[in-house]
């Protein structure tokens, strides 16, 4: 499907709660609010018209005054791309796991949990993945994060 | 006699046992010879490259991409300059397109050669090893003479390549893509039919395509479980269209089918270099771009086919000289997650073949 059929399709399912955003190369793109995130996946994964099998990344980013969950979403079938970004409030982060759609979701969550602080809710083994066991300076890839040996280069 | 009573216990596997190619610890649950459960470990080379980018200009930060993969740098230093290129819409001048290609699928067959050296060595055959070295190093010379570098090349910049192919590279490299075909017929004749080689990996370790494509398994791993899947070939970058290439897929899905893709993928790589080194045409090696580049603001996400499958890069600009934020998806990184699934019910000897087989590199898990 073209990118205009992949719109009408995913917005007439779910008028509400979403937003059209833009990212070069892997559009359409969309803003979903986190409490339809499940509904969206299953219905992007099952969906016979739409039938994205392969989660081809997911990304962390901090806004500085919020969170945001991306997923890159492709399909092998029909050759299409769509591109999902949840926006999550800076206090208390939470999102519910994709983990039972894909099952790459659960490394992918386990680093952004880890690096981020963002919280997946119903993972099926939520343990670090990157940083050493022992590790207690907080989240290194949020923005404001200061660890012992980090030196921020001046902007010029 | 009475029946010999056993019990599960936990084995740690590396992080430096010799099998792991670099460093990876994985705790086991065995039962006897036989894995009951796996738990990969992963992070001793976390390098937090994705944090150095948002510390780093865009041109500072393409020498830190050679250390994603360093196997495979160019196709790293490439997928991040393509990224960009795209985001700004600089367009490469044809020739360093070319350049671009044979570089890349040189490097394909170097990263290869090493993959084919250290699978045999793992399942205990010490000559292909030896034998893979040798041509590897007649590459890396073809390399040393375009940039210096043996390894971590920064050979690939915004625009074009940093310099301009020396006049004795083309007829060298066309010597190197000559005698390279028979050699890999050398290869085959050490391992393909080989009754101890079809023994360890006929029928070991196969990964379901319905997993594979779950797990977001990508390259010669999911090329190995009968699905013809390339990038370079679905949606062509660069110049691949103009290459005549076959994509090799595997039906069984085996260790045995993905020692089978990666073997002649490297025939269909010294294929495309040989068509570039006939059709390259003479020009400029690359376009000026300013020394503080700065993309105009926006999102991208943009994959290639790597040599282990698909590498992104998902960048988020703001408009400045620093990057946002970099995402680096590696394939290495996805693939070794679908490791648990296919080790449970192994034997401990075939966990080292099919690992092997995986083609995995650690810089390129950890990043």
């Amino acid at each position: 499907m073209n990118e205009e059929e992949i719109k009408k399709v995913f917005t007439e399912k779910f008028p509400e709660k979403i937003e059209e955003k833009e990212v070069f190369d892997f559009s359409p793109a969309f803003q979903v609010d986190k409490s339809i995130i499940l509904d969206v996946c299953k219905f992007l994964k099952e969906s016979e018209a739409l039938c994205f099998d392969l989660l081809s990344c997911m990304v962390g980013v901090d806004r500085e005054d919020s969170f945001e969950v991306i997923y890159c979403l492709f399909s092998f079938d029909k050759k299409h791309k769509l591109t999902l970004k949840v926006p999550l409030p800076r206090e208390n982060p939470e999102i519910e796991s994709v983990t039972p759609m894909w099952k790459a979701a659960n490394w992918h969550e386990r680093e952004i949990a880890e690096l981020f602080g963002i919280k997946f809710l119903n993972h099926p083994d939520p343990r670090g993945i990157l940083l050493p066991e022992d590790w207690d300076e907080g989240y290194p890839m949020r923005r404001n994060w200061q660890g012992k040996d980090f030196i921020k280069r001046p902007d010029k | 006699m009475k029946a010999l009573k056993t019990e599960e216990f936990e084995v740690n596997m590396g992080p430096h046992h010799p099998s792991t190619h670099g460093v990876c610890k994985f705790v086991l649950t065995m039962d006897g010879e036989q894995i009951i459960d796996l738990v990969p470990h992963i992070g001793f080379l976390h390098r937090a490259l994705e944090k150095i980018a948002e510390n780093r200009t865009y041109l500072q930060y393409i020498p830190f991409t050679d250390r994603i993969d360093y196997v495979s740098s160019m196709f790293c230093n490439y997928g991040f300059v393509l990224t960009l290129e795209k985001l700004a819409k600089i367009e490469a001048p044809e020739r360093a397109e070319y350049i671009r290609v044979i570089v890349m699928e040189l490097n394909r067959i170097a990263s290869h050669l090493i993959w084919l050296g250290t699978f045999a060595l793992d399942i205990g055959a010490l000559t292909p090893f030896l034998y893979a070295f040798r041509e590897r190093e007649r590459i890396m010379d073809l390399f040393e003479m375009i940039c210096g570098q043996r390894m971590t090349f920064n050979y690939i910049r915004v625009g074009g390549v940093s310099k301009d192919l020396p006049p004795e590279f083309i007829p060298k490299a066309k010597e190197f893509t000559r005698i390279f075909e028979p050699k890999v017929d050398e290869y085959e004749n050490i391992l393909t039919q080989n009754p101890i080689f079809l023994e360890r990996a006929k029928g070991v370790g196969v990964l379901p395509r319905k997993l594979a494509i779950d797990y977001s398994v990508t390259g010669p791993n999911l090329r190995a479980t009968g699905f013809k899947w390339d990038l370079r070939k679905e949606e062509p970058y660069s110049i691949y269209d103009r290459f005549d290439f076959d994509i090799p897929f595997g039906a069984n899905s085996d260790t045995w089918d993905r020692y089978m893709v990666r073997i002649r993928e490297m025939r269909e790589a010294n294929r495309i270099v040989k068509q570039a080194l006939e059709q390259i045409p003479e020009g400029d090696f690359k376009k000026r771009v300013p020394v503080l580049f700065k993309p105009p603001a926006g999102e991208i996400y943009t994959r290639i086919e790597s040599t282990r499958g698909e590498m992104g890069f998902y960048i988020i600009s703001d408009g400045t000289t620093k990057p946002y934020r970099v995402k680096l998806r590696t394939a290495s990184f996805s693939n070794l997650a679908a490791l648990p699934e296919i080790a449970r019910g192994c034997l401990i000897a075939d966990l080292v073949a099919i690992f092997a087989s995986f083609d995995v590199i650690m810089p390129d898990v950890d990043r």
